[in-house]
């Protein structure tokens, strides 16, 4: 069995390879075969998520149940989850109770964080020079606050129009230039990545 | 009086005893009679041979004719000189002259028969002249008839006789009376000699035994027993062996004068002449201990078994018990000191709450965010709203919206963070509005867990500002979330019957008006995607892209500033690949100067008032950080 299961593991991973990736080409003769396989997948990453909620509930009991220091934040944690879970069963995803508590809870909370990286990262900024007196340092320096002029108007300022142009030209060359490299090494790794899966040489599920 | 000596240790014993009183060795097989008190005290002269057969080599040999002289052949000759030489008297050994004579008187015998001259080759002549010399024989007349072998053998005179005085007289006069011996008086062999019989032949000696008239026991034995005692004192099983052998007969080598057989010397060298006289020594047990206790008691040369070395005894105890001296102590408690103190956590110093760094963070905290409090509060418009003219993709994502037919199902995807709702409701919010202006069927989905409760908030706070309604929007359908990332994406583009099949109120939507018409992504009339991840938008637009485009369904897309950049090109690209776009708060607003739903409230203006300290707190920390150094710098070059 133990030579048995990866061989199986590795013809049925192939296999669906291949009929997934002649969907695309073929979608009259394999679209079917297709989406019957993507339904199997989104089925299973649906229960990995599900595992991956109980497996977070279990490491934070095993923490209250540990009594390290620090357990109050599992605690709460659990508690928050147990809460919403039993509102959302009861009033339903979209009921007013389980809308609340995610107007209440969660949209401040997300927002709180984006509001402080707001000004960590202006204070990094300002600290920045003064750590790192480079000639890098001040061309990033310099770029930050091109765009940062260009996105807005200043106040009793007005919008600096040649520097809306040089955001916008900062935006889509340079910056789109370096991003498009980056996706086409991430693309050309997935295609890689994809063939080693097909032909059996790289088994991420083992054997 | 006469001693018999013992063959195993070699002392002297009474004759009447049958065992060695010494060492208990049986005497009467092998024992040695010691010879009379003249004679043993002759032997232990210096000028003679400890050894009895030694003694009888010196006895006097018969004068030799200058025709047997002659008559030895040179190898003979110079096998004489070589064992004089090699000899272990050699300083006792007479002079070449006196050797010579003593070889003539050897070989000189009273009448020499002319048999024996024809015959004077190897051993055989050597035999011959023996017998001529009449050596042993007691009868001379019949020695002339004998057989050379018999001839060689060496008379074994009885003690006390005539024969024995004289030899034991003649060791003691040395070479100056050998002349005198009568040929019939028994010959004394020399040394080379009987080492020459020895390495020769033994049948010769065999012969000269048998040659015995009257072999009387002692004297059978005492040939070999000389010859064993000038190598090794022979074992008691060879002395047995040569008691137990019947003599033989004398007349039979008399009756047959044949020949001896003339072996070469490479076939008597191969002869196992060892098992004649073994030389392997015999360890001398004379010196060992007896054991006087155990079973072996009386032996000698034994391993004594006493008792007291076989006594059980208890073992010794030692003691486990660590010596330690009060320095090694010391250190010992050192390191045990070390080690636990290695275990403790050692306690970080506690930093001060209130430090430069904290400080600066507040002031910059406080900087930023109090005008911009201050800006919504106030409700401040002093800023210029965004035109939508300047916002790339907000004209072209009116007029999609605009394009929609009323009650036309459109996908709407809720894939951003709640974190970017101040961001993108603005933007949302008046595209839902718009949208419910159209009675359009809203199919809202989400690739995000907190999706489906952000979209189900915000359509009730669209439908909340919808003017000249009362009630909530219920034309939509909340299908949920889309587990699986971008196949769960390609399996909703391609089957969103099969993928989502029931709604959030668990009602089958697909089976009424319009959904039962949505076969695919691409019978809906517009998708909009609302997202703040530029690689959730991209992925949209490689899985559900290309069928929207065979459709020709218009792909809408609100994202955030920071994706605005990425997405843009797919939005100017030809053909585009995003047919609208509304990026961030400007794009936000000038869409909603669009539709003429301007709902600003002092955003704007916080905003660019956050843009502007932003900027300024920037460059105030970076000047003042440069010329920190460089006054730090100066200071230490004063």
């Amino acid at each position: 069995m133990k030579k048995i299961l990866p061989i199986t593991n590795a013809i049925i991973a192939v296999i669906s390879g291949i009929f997934v990736l002649l969907g695309y080409f073929f979608p009259g003769v394999f679209g079917g075969i297709q989406s019957t396989l993507i339904g199997w997948a989104i089925i299973l990453a649906a229960f990995a998520l599900l595992l991956g909620i109980f497996n977070l509930a279990m490491v934070h009991w095993k923490k209250i149940a540990s009594s390290k220091s620090g357990n109050i934040n599992s605690m709460v944690l659990l508690i928050s989850l147990v809460v919403t879970i039993l509102i959302v069963s009861i009033n339903g995803p979209a009921g007013s109770w389980s809308l609340w508590v995610f107007n209440s809870f969660q949209v401040p909370v997300e927002v709180s964080l984006l509001a402080v990286l707001a000004v960590i990262l202006v204070y990094a900024g300002a600290r920045l020079l003064a750590h790192r007196p480079k000639w890098n340092t001040i061309l990033f320096l310099v770029t930050v606050l091109v765009v940062l002029l260009g996105s807005a108007p200043l106040f009793f300022i007005g919008e600096i129009t040649p520097l809306s142009i040089v955001r916008g030209w900062l935006t889509q060359v340079p910056a789109i230039a370096g991003a498009r490299g980056l996706l086409i090494g991430v693309a050309l790794g997935t295609v890689a990545t994809g063939l080693r899966i097909l032909i059996g040489a790289d088994r991420p599920y083992g054997g | 009086m006469t001693d018999v000596i013992c063959p195993l240790c070699g002392k002297p014993n009474p004759p009447d005893l049958d065992e060695c009183m010494y060492c208990q060795a049986p005497l009467k097989t092998g024992g040695f009679i010691a010879p009379p008190e003249s004679e043993s005290e002759l032997s232990s002269s210096p000028s003679t041979s400890n050894k009895p057969g030694e003694a009888e080599q010196k006895a006097p040999e018969p004068s030799a004719s200058s025709d047997l002289e002659q008559s030895i052949p040179d190898w003979l000759k110079q096998t004489e000189a070589d064992f004089l030489d090699l000899s272990e008297v050699k300083p006792e050994e007479p002079s070449p002259a006196e050797l010579s004579g003593q070889f003539d008187s050897l070989l000189s015998p009273p009448s020499t028969p002319p048999s024996s001259k024809e015959n004077a080759i190897d051993d055989d002549w050597l035999a011959s002249l023996l017998d001529e010399a009449g050596v042993g024989k007691p009868e001379p007349p019949s020695l002339q008839e004998q057989a050379p072998e018999e001839a060689l053998k060496e008379p074994e005179p009885e003690p006390g006789s005539e024969m024995y005085e004289e030899g034991a007289n003649l060791a003691v006069e040395g070479s100056t009376e050998e002349e005198q011996l009568s040929p019939t008086q028994p010959a004394e062999k020399p040394d080379w000699l009987k080492n020459l019989e020895a390495s020769s032949t033994i049948k010769l000696e065999g012969d000269l035994f048998s040659g015995e008239p009257e072999p009387i026991e002692p004297a059978v034995n005492e040939i070999p027993e000389e010859k064993a005692q000038d190598q090794t004192p022979l074992p008691d099983w060879i002395a047995k062996t040569g008691s137990i052998e019947p003599p033989p007969s004398p007349q039979e080598p008399a009756e047959s004068p044949i020949a001896p057989a003339e072996l070469p010397n490479w076939l008597e060298a191969l002869r196992p002449t060892e098992t004649v006289s073994p030389s392997a020594p015999v360890e001398d047990l004379s010196g060992a201990d007896i054991v006087t206790a155990g079973p072996l008691v009386g032996l000698r040369g034994v391993i004594s078994a006493h008792p007291s070395a076989i006594r059980p005894q208890k073992p010794p105890t030692y003691s486990i018990k660590l010596r330690v001296t009060d320095e090694q102590q010391a250190r010992v408690e050192m390191m045990k000191e070390l080690l636990a103190n290695e275990e403790k956590p050692t306690p970080l110093a506690s930093r001060p709450i209130i430090t430069s760094r904290n400080i600066f963070r507040l002031i910059v905290a406080v900087v930023l965010l109090l005008p911009m409090v201050w800006m919504i509060i106030s409700g401040s418009q002093q800023a210029s709203t965004p035109q939508p003219g300047n916002i790339p993709g907000v004209v072209d994502f009116t007029q999609q919206i605009q394009k929609l037919p009323s009650g036309a199902p459109v996908l709407m995807a809720f894939d951003y963070e709640a974190g970017f709702s101040g961001e993108l409701n603005i933007a949302v919010t008046n595209v839902l509005i718009q949208l419910m202006n159209k009675s359009a069927y809203l199919t809202l989905v989400a690739t995000t867990p907190t999706g489906p409760a952000l979209a189900e908030s915000l359509i009730k706070n669209a439908s909340s500002s919808l003017v000249g309604t009362s009630g909530a929007y219920s034309n939509y359908a909340d299908l949920g979330y889309v587990p699986g990332g971008t196949m769960g994406l390609l399996g909703l583009a391609k089957s969103p019957r099969s993928i989502l099949p029931y709604s959030l109120e668990s009602d089958n939507v697909w089976e009424g008006a319009p959904l039962n018409a949505i076969a695919s992504i691409k019978d809906f009339s517009a998708v909009i995607v609302l997202t703040n991840d530029p690689d959730t938008a991209r992925i949209w637009i490689e899985q559900a892209g290309p069928l929207l485009q065979e459709a020709g369904t218009p792909l809408l897309m609100v994202t955030s500033s920071q994706a605005e950049p990425l997405i843009r090109p797919y939005f100017e690209a030809k053909p585009a690949q995003v047919q609208g776009l509304i990026a961030g708060l400007a794009g936000g607003l000038a869409y909603g100067r669009t539709v003429g739903n301007l709902q600003q409230n002092g955003i704007w203006d916080a905003f660019s008032v956050g843009v502007t300290v932003s900027f300024l707190i920037i460059l105030i920390g970076s000047i003042a950080g440069v010329v920190s150094k460089m006054l730090a710098a100066s200071k230490k070059e004063n």
